[in-house]
């Protein structure tokens, strides 16, 4: 029903997606009332920001090096090779019947990827300073981005271990189709851990000094060099806490084939990251709003 | 319900002083401060001398397409306001409703990254500005064409210039196409082509119905652009209305403060130098005090000063410094052949310039007192703004204007 003579609407110039102003509901800035808070709608608003930080902390680690990505291949491979003189050969600790070496590396690529994650994370809050004080986002974006980062690495030196199992010729078993369910264990215990670190150091730097060291306990704590078989039996519900030890377990029966699975061992593993994970969000979302006048 | 771009009801930030100061708080700072509390009887003591509020009870409206200039002086909580509308940090008190999509462009370039290449960037920072892959794909084109860096998009931008670089991060800023757009500061950097294509995109912004909203020093920028100013002192809106009628305003509430480059040599609190300066006052030839003075005018500048011990030869010195931070002109004593024995205790003295022949602009007239040789700084003190006013002289004639005289030899060049 258009009068003779009536101006055409104002055309709007194409812009992203944007919303004329009568349709949108209108954005609420107050103080956040409430115990927890978990706006999962403007997370996934701003998924294509969680792809560019990983992209781009991606592209920038192995700028100006001599080797590139394969230095994500020779750490763990490194690492391997001392494990197996050192605990292989000289100490003997048993391997479960397979092959230390791949036992070994099955266990170091969730490993590396877990300590590169929280390494990463733990100062990724302040390390993005600039942009925290700048720019809106949400928040979570910035840890949840230095988890996910470390996967890429995972992916390369996942291809090693298939080459390594190729070469002790170690077919993998129907189990390998669980990997991505004990993947996801390693994320979420990596997210949980850098949600509470993350936000800690934004307030105190003592963080950045405990990591490393944390780090490190983490390992021996873990059976990375050592079986789980090698726990006394009635330790072993109270040692699954870890929840690494859920992940490396479930790495080398879902690569590995060894037999038995111990679910106990897996539930208490995946019960461990749920309750700091819901923590670490709790704390995570309340320090959140104050991270731009602290940083 | 009228449609509002954005509705802001007693905004309010209170910070606490200590987490501003001790940025690096750690555990033991934090542990030793629960000990002193816990033997500190009565609690804890959340109002104190320790809080102060970066912004008050601040409330205004404003309509889709209104274009408002935020100024102030330093920490009087420009910066604030806008971190919380853009929901940086969250207001202690008060709301907002804003309604369409927001742009803030706190800082040009944020999240660059020197070892990404100009392509890179791009996107990385289109991204953390809030546009979308799609978006910034169907744009790329026009960004690289206004940063004029088409040979450079695969080069790291550390190695471009410092042009290039400012260049590029505003393009990808500038297309951004928010229907509210927030703006800090952006303006004050860059050179005078840079600040034309600035003011030229707000404009654009705003025939398309965008909301601006823009903080700034620059009073002219502001008056040039803006039809509405927001005039914030201590936290507070002061005022809210013309241009005109809030930039006079702030002009009468300046006062006196320490010039920043000198805050190492002379320390912050003005009472503990051998000398300082307690008013300035800016007089026109009949002795009236004024703001506004006419080009080629004469100015007379009074300074009391109160000095706390004997200085032999004080060396006073006036400068006037334009809005956008040029030094323009500086008198003093020591060059113009008048001494003063000694000073002590308070009184004043007088300067008269010469005509003006500054363009069109806001000035600060800045007050040191040195020693005759340069050597020692007393003190340095920030004090009254005043306007220079012509129809025609403006910063684009440069900072003075004299008339000059022309010859034209012998008349060549006339067939």
């Amino acid at each position: 029903m258009k009068e003779p003579g009536a101006r055409p609407a104002r055309p709007r110039p194409i812009s992203g997606g944007a919303l004329p102003l009568a349709e949108a509901a209108p954005v609420v800035v107050e103080p956040r009332k409430g115990f927890f808070h978990l706006d999962l709608p403007a997370l996934w608003e701003y998924r294509e920001l969680l792809y560019f930080l990983i992209w781009r902390d991606v592209k920038v680690r192995y700028k100006q090096t001599l080797i590139g990505a394969a230095w994500a291949v020779l750490q763990p491979v490194m690492t391997m090779i001392i494990f197996t003189a050192v605990f292989g050969h000289f100490a003997k600790i048993p391997s479960d019947g397979v092959a230390y070496p791949v036992f070994a590396f099955t266990a170091l690529l969730p490993w590396t990827y877990f300590s590169q994650a929280i390494l990463g994370s733990s100062s990724s809050l302040v390390g993005n300073a600039h942009l925290i004080s700048k720019v809106y986002f949400p928040r979570l974006i910035v840890p949840l981005a230095a988890t996910m980062t470390p996967l890429v690495d995972l992916l390369l030196s996942f291809l090693t271990l298939l080459g390594l199992m190729l070469w002790f010729g170690i077919a993998p078993t129907w189990g390998v189709v669980t990997l991505p369910l004990f993947l996801l264990l390693a994320l979420l215990t990596a997210l949980a851990v850098s949600l509470w670190l993350s936000a800690l150091n934004v307030r105190y730097r003592d963080v950045g000094y405990t990591v490393p060291f944390l780090v490190q306990c983490w390992m021996y704590a873990s059976p990375v060099a050592y079986p789980v078989s090698l726990v006394p039996e009635q330790w072993r519900l109270l040692y699954g806490l870890n929840p690494m030890v859920g992940v490396i377990e479930g790495f080398r029966w879902a690569c590995l084939g060894k037999a038995g699975l111990d679910l106990g061992v897996t539930a208490m593993s995946a019960l461990a990251v749920a309750v700091v994970l819901a923590g670490g969000l709790v704390y995570f979302t309340r320090m959140e709003r104050t991270f731009a006048d602290i940083v | 319900m009228s449609e509002l771009a954005i509705r802001a009801e007693n905004l309010s930030k209170q910070y606490r002083l200590g987490t501003a100061l001790s940025r690096h708080d750690t555990l033991r700072d934090q542990i030793m401060g629960g000990l002193k509390s816990a033997f500190r009887r009565g609690g804890r003591a959340e109002q104190g001398p320790e809080t102060i509020w970066a912004l008050k009870d601040v409330s205004f409206e404003v309509k889709p397409g209104e274009l408002v200039g935020i100024i102030g002086r330093n920490g009087a909580g420009k910066s604030t306001l806008l971190k919380i509308l853009s929901r940086i940090t969250e207001p202690t008190r008060g709301r907002a409703e804003i309604r369409g999509r927001l742009g803030s462009l706190l800082e040009v370039g944020t999240g660059f990254r020197l070892e990404l290449s100009g392509r890179e960037n791009i996107y990385l920072n289109g991204a953390i500005l809030g546009m979308r892959k799609a978006e910034i794909d169907r744009k790329f084109d026009e960004i690289v064409a206004f940063a004029e860096v088409e040979p450079f998009v695969d080069t790291p931008v550390k190695r471009y210039s410092s042009g290039m670089y400012a260049r590029l991060a505003f393009a990808v800023a500038a297309h951004l196409d928010p229907d509210i757009l927030l703006i800090d500061e952006v303006l004050s950097v860059g050179d005078l082509a840079f600040q034309r294509k600035c003011i030229a995109h707000a404009k654009r912004l705003q025939e398309r119905n965008a909301t601006v909203l823009f903080v700034s020093h620059n009073m002219f920028a502001v008056k040039a652009m803006c039809n509405r100013v927001i005039y914030l002192s201590e936290g507070e809106a002061r005022f809210d209305g013309a241009p005109e009628h809030v930039i006079h305003l702030y002009e009468q509430e300046s006062r006196l403060t320490t010039a920043k480059w000198a805050q190492e040599m002379v320390g912050p609190d003005p009472a503990r130098r051998p000398i300082r300066i307690t008013e300035i006052e800016l007089l026109g030839e009949d002795g009236r005090p004024r703001t506004v003075f006419d080009y080629g005018e004469r100015m007379r500048v009074r300074l009391s000063f109160e000095a706390s011990e004997r200085i032999a030869n004080p060396n006073f010195c006036v400068s006037f410094i334009r809005s956008d931070n040029v030094a323009c002109c500086n008198f003093n004593m020591a060059m113009d052949g008048f001494t003063i024995p000694f000073v002590s205790g308070s009184g004043t003295i007088e300067l008269s310039t010469p005509p003006l022949k500054l363009v069109s602009e806001l000035y600060t007239a800045q007050v040191m007192v040195w020693d005759t040789e340069f050597e020692r700084l007393y003190t340095a003190q920030m004090g009254r703004n005043f306007h220079v006013q012509d129809q025609l002289l403006s910063t684009h004639f440069g900072v003075f204007h004299e008339p000059a005289e022309w010859r034209w030899p012998a008349g060549e060049g006339r067939s």
